[in-house]
C-alpha cells in the first residue's frame, strides 16, 4: 500500500460517517423537495410526482412560513446575546473564588443542561400554569392579577424563551470557565503590577483572551437558536396561535403531522442555507481580527 | 491492526447502506403466524383479555400492539413506508381518511358480502356504511363509538336559580353569563382551545353543514355565521376561561366551569378524582337550536392492506362485532359499541349517563372525511376563532381568510 493512500485511509471511517448521516439526508431532502411526497407516495412510489421548484414557490407565498422565520429571528435576536452575556457574566463571577461552595454552584449551573426536556417541561409547565402555577401564586401575594405566561400570545415568547436560555446557559458556562482558567497567570500578574483593578483587567486582558471563546459560543448558540425546537414543542407546542412556532415547528408540522414531506423538505433546505449562510458570514467577520 | 479496524468499519457501514436501501422486498409475515393487533391509547392489556375467547374457538393467536394516541401519526409513516404493517388495527375517525389516503388499509366490500356480521346495516347509522366510507369504498367497520354531551354540575346551577341544564344554545349562554357572575375567576361554560370539532357541532345545531353541495369545504354561510357568534359570544360575555392552560377535569370539579361539553371520558375522570361529587353533576344531551346533533367521535376497525393473513383478520373483525363482543368490551374497558343490538341491550341501558349517551348517538354525526382534519381544517378553523376571541382580530377578515384556506379541501 503506498504512502500516499494512507491519509485517506485513516479518514475513510469520519468520512463514511458523515456521508451516510451528514450529506446524504441532505441530498435526499433536496431530491424530495421537488416532488409532491406525502404519505400516499411513501407507501407506493408511483404516487410521487416530480414539480419542480413549486414547493419552493408556495414556501415563499406561505404567510405561516414568513411568520415561522420572523418568530425564528425573534428568538434568535433574544436568545443569543441573553446566552452569551449571562454565561459569559456568571462564568467571570465563578472564576474569582474556588471554594468547596463556588464549586457547588458550578455544578449547580450545570443541571439544566443534563436535564431531559420532558422534565423542564413538565416543571416549567407547573410553574408557568395560569391557575395553579408558583408564579401566579407569588404574584397573588402580593395583590397581582394572575397572569397568562404560555397563553398569551405575546408573552408566551418570552415565557418559551426564558427556559431555553435558563438552559442552554450551563453548556456554556463550562465553556468560558475553561477558556478563563486558560489565561496565563502572568498576563493577570502583569496587569496587577501595572495598577489595573478588577473591571479594568477584565476589559484588557480577559475578555481579548476569551474572544475565540465567545466566537465560539456565539456561532454555536446562534445555529442552536435557529433551529430552536425543544422548548416550544413540549412547552406549547407552537402555539398559542402560531405565536412560538420557529420555523423547525413549522416544518415538523408540515412534515409529520400533515405528512408533507416534499414541501416540508423545501423548507429545511431554505433553513439549512439560511442557517449556512449565517454561519460562513460570522466566520467571515471574525478572519480579519484573527490576523492582528 | 488498526487499518485493518477502519476497513472492517468501512466494510460494516457499506453493507448497511445496502441494507437500507432494500426496502422494496415483500416482507409480509407468514400466514400461519400470529394476527397483529393495533390498538390505539392504553386499553392494549384490556384487548387482550376481550381476545381470549377467540383464541381459544380458532386457535388463532392475537399479539396486541398498543400505540399511544399522540405516537399515531408516526406509527403509520413508519408502517407504510417500511411496508410493515399490523393484521388489523384501530383507527380513531379523524384519521380515517389520512389511513386510507395512505393505502393502508383493505377495501372491504367484497369481503363484507360474505359475512353477515359485518353488514353496515347491524351498526348505528351515523358511523356505518357511507358514513365512513373513503372515496365510495369501504374500509372500515366500526368498534367503539364516543360522542359529546353536556356535562354539568346541578348542584352548582342550582345554587344561582337554574332550574335545569340549558337546553337550548342561546340559554346555555344566558345560563354561563349569569354562573360567570358569580365572582372573579369564575365561569360559566369552557370552550377547549384545542377542540376543532365544537365550532362544527355549533353549525350542524344551527341546522347547517361545513360541507357544501359539491363536497368541498365551505364554511361562508349562515349557519355558520351564527355559530360564529355564538363562539365568540361566550367569550365576549367573559363566560369562558381564556387561558389555554386550563384544565377541564378540575375545572369541572372545583366548579369554576359548571358546564361544558365533552366525551364519556370526563365522565370517568370526574367519578375517579372525584366520588364525593356524585349525584352533584350530571350529563345530558347537547343544547339545541334547529338540531341537537353531537359529534359521532368513535373508532373502527380496518385490516391492513397487505395482510397476509386477511381471512384470519376478517374472522376477528366478525367475532369483535359481534353484540356479546362489544358488551364486554364495554363492561372491561367503558367503551361504548357501535353494534345497534348491543347499543339497545338492557344491561347498558340501565346505566343512566350511558342511556344519554345513547340518546345523544341516535343524533351524532361524524366529522367530514375530509385529508388530515387534525392538521389542516380542523387547526385553521381553530385558528381563526381563536384570532377573534383571543387576539382580538378583525372578524370579516379572519373569517375571510379561512373561507379562502379551506374552500378547495374537499371529502371526495
Amino acid at each position: 500500500m503506498g504512502r500516499g493512500l494512507t491519509p485517506y485511509l485513516f479518514v475513510t471511517p469520519a468520512m463514511l460517517l458523515l456521508v451516510t448521516f451528514g450529506v446524504l439526508p441532505i441530498l435526499v431532502a433536496a431530491v424530495v423537495s421537488l416532488t409532491d411526497m406525502d404519505i400516499s407516495g411513501l407507501a407506493n412510489r408511483d404516487n410521487v410526482g416530480f414539480i419542480g421548484l413549486d414547493n419552493y414557490q408556495r414556501l415563499f407565498d406561505d404567510p405561516d412560513f414568513r411568520d415561522a422565520l420572523l418568530t425564528t429571528g425573534f428568538f434568535v435576536v433574544l436568545g443569543v446575546p441573553s446566552i452569551v452575556v449571562l454565561s459569559l457574566g456568571v462564568a467571570l463571577l465563578l472564576d474569582r473564588g474556588d471554594g468547596r461552595f463556588v464549586r457547588a454552584l458550578r455544578a449547580f449551573y450545570f443541571v439544566p443542561a443534563v436535564t431531559g426536556i420532558v422534565a423542564i417541561s413538565l416543571v416549567w409547565g407547573y410553574l408557568y400554569n395560569t391557575q395553579f402555577g408558583l408564579f401566579n401564586y407569588l404574584l397573588s401575594l402580593v395583590g397581582v392579577e394572575p397572569v397568562q405566561w404560555l397563553s398569551d400570545p405575546a408573552l408566551a415568547k418570552f415565557s418559551v424563551a426564558l427556559v431555553a436560555i435558563w438552559r442552554g446557559t450551563g453548556l456554556n458556562l463550562i465553556i468560558f470557565l475553561a477558556a478563563l482558567q486558560g489565561i496565563p497567570r502572568v498576563y493577570l500578574e502583569a496587569a496587577a503590577l501595572d495598577g489595573a483593578g478588577a473591571w479594568r483587567t477584565i476589559r484588557s486582558i480577559t475578555l481579548p483572551l476569551l474572544r475565540f471563546a465567545i466566537f465560539f459560543v456565539t456561532v454555536t448558540t446562534m445555529i442552536a437558536w435557529l433551529q430552536f425546537f425543544d422548548e416550544p414543542f413540549v412547552l406549547t407546542d407552537g402555539g398559542p396561535l402560531g405565536a412560538t412556532t420557529s420555523a423547525s415547528i413549522f416544518l415538523y408540522q408540515e412534515g409529520f403531522r400533515n405528512n408533507q414531506f416534499g414541501y416540508a423538505s423545501a423548507g429545511s433546505l431554505v433553513l439549512f442555507v439560511l442557517i449556512a449562510v449565517v454561519t460562513v458570514v460570522q466566520l467571515r467577520l471574525r478572519r480579519p481580527d484573527a490576523q492582528d | 491492526m488498526k487499518r485493518r479496524t477502519a476497513l472492517l468499519l468501512a466494510a460494516g457501514l457499506v453493507a448497511g447502506l445496502a441494507g437500507c436501501s432494500d426496502d422494496d422486498g415483500d416482507n409480509a409475515a407468514a400466514s400461519d403466524g400470529p394476527l397483529t393487533v393495533w390498538i390505539m391509547g392504553d386499553s392494549g392489556a384490556n384487548f387482550e383479555q376481550l381476545v381470549e375467547p377467540f383464541t381459544a374457538d380458532t386457535g388463532i393467536d392475537v399479539e396486541v400492539v398498543a400505540i399511544p394516541w399522540d405516537g399515531v401519526d408516526q406509527r403509520l409513516t413508519t408502517a407504510v413506508a417500511s411496508g410493515d404493517g399490523p393484521d388489523v388495527l384501530q383507527i380513531g375517525l379523524s384519521k380515517l381518511r389520512t389511513f386510507a389516503d395512505a393505502g393502508a388499509l383493505l377495501p372491504l366490500d367484497d369481503a363484507i358480502a360474505d359475512r353477515p356480521a359485518l353488514d353496515p346495516a347491524n351498526f348505528a347509522e351515523g358511523v356505518a356504511g357511507d358514513a365512513t366510507a373513503v372515496g365510495g369504498q369501504l374500509v372500515s367497520v366500526p368498534w367503539i363509538s364516543d360522542t359529546r354531551v353536556l356535562f354539568y354540575r346541578s348542584d352548582i346551577l342550582a345554587e344561582n336559580g337554574i332550574d335545569g341544564p340549558p337546553a337550548t344554545w342561546d340559554d346555555l349562554r344566558a345560563d354561563a353569563a349569569t354562573l360567570a357572575g358569580r365572582g372573579d375567576g369564575q365561569y360559566g361554560y369552557y370552550i377547549p382551545q384545542w377542540d376543532s370539532p365544537l365550532p362544527v357541532v355549533m353549525t350542524w345545531d344551527q341546522g347547517g353543514d361545513i360541507v357544501g353541495e359539491d363536497g368541498a369545504i365551505d364554511f361562508d354561510t349562515p349557519e355558520f355565521a351564527a355559530a360564529v357568534d355564538l363562539y365568540t359570544g361566550l367569550y365576549a360575555d367573559g363566560s369562558v376561561p381564556t387561558n389555554a392552560d386550563f384544565d377541564q377535569t378540575q375545572g369541572f370539579i372545583s366548579g369554576v366551569t359548571p358546564m361544558l361539553i365533552s366525551g364519556p371520558y370526563l365522565a370517568k375522570a370526574i367519578a375517579d378524582a372525584a366520588p364525593e361529587l356524585d349525584g352533584a353533576w350530571s350529563v345530558t344531551t347537547v343544547p339545541a337550536a334547529e338540531s341537537g346533533t353531537s359529534l359521532f367521535a368513535g373508532s373502527n376497525l380496518g385490516v391492513w392492506h397487505d395482510t397476509a393473513n386477511e381471512d384470519a383478520a376478517l374472522d376477528l373483525l366478525e367475532f369483535l362485532s359481534a353484540p356479546q363482543t362489544q358488551l364486554s368490551w364495554y363492561e372491561i374497558n367503558g367503551e361504548l359499541p357501535t353494534v345497534t343490538a348491543a347499543l339497545e341491550d338492557e344491561a347498558l341501558a340501565a346505566d343512566p349517563l350511558v342511556q344519554v349517551y345513547v340518546e345523544q348517538l341516535a343524533d351524532a354525526k361524524v366529522l367530514p372525511t375530509v385529508p388530515n382534519w387534525d392538521g389542516g381544517v380542523g387547526a385553521d378553523l381553530l385558528t381563526a376563532l381563536n384570532e377573534i376571541v383571543l387576539n382580538g382580530a378583525d372578524r370579516d377578515a379572519t373569517l375571510a381568510d379561512l373561507y379562502a384556506k379551506t374552500s378547495s379541501v374537499s371529502i371526495d
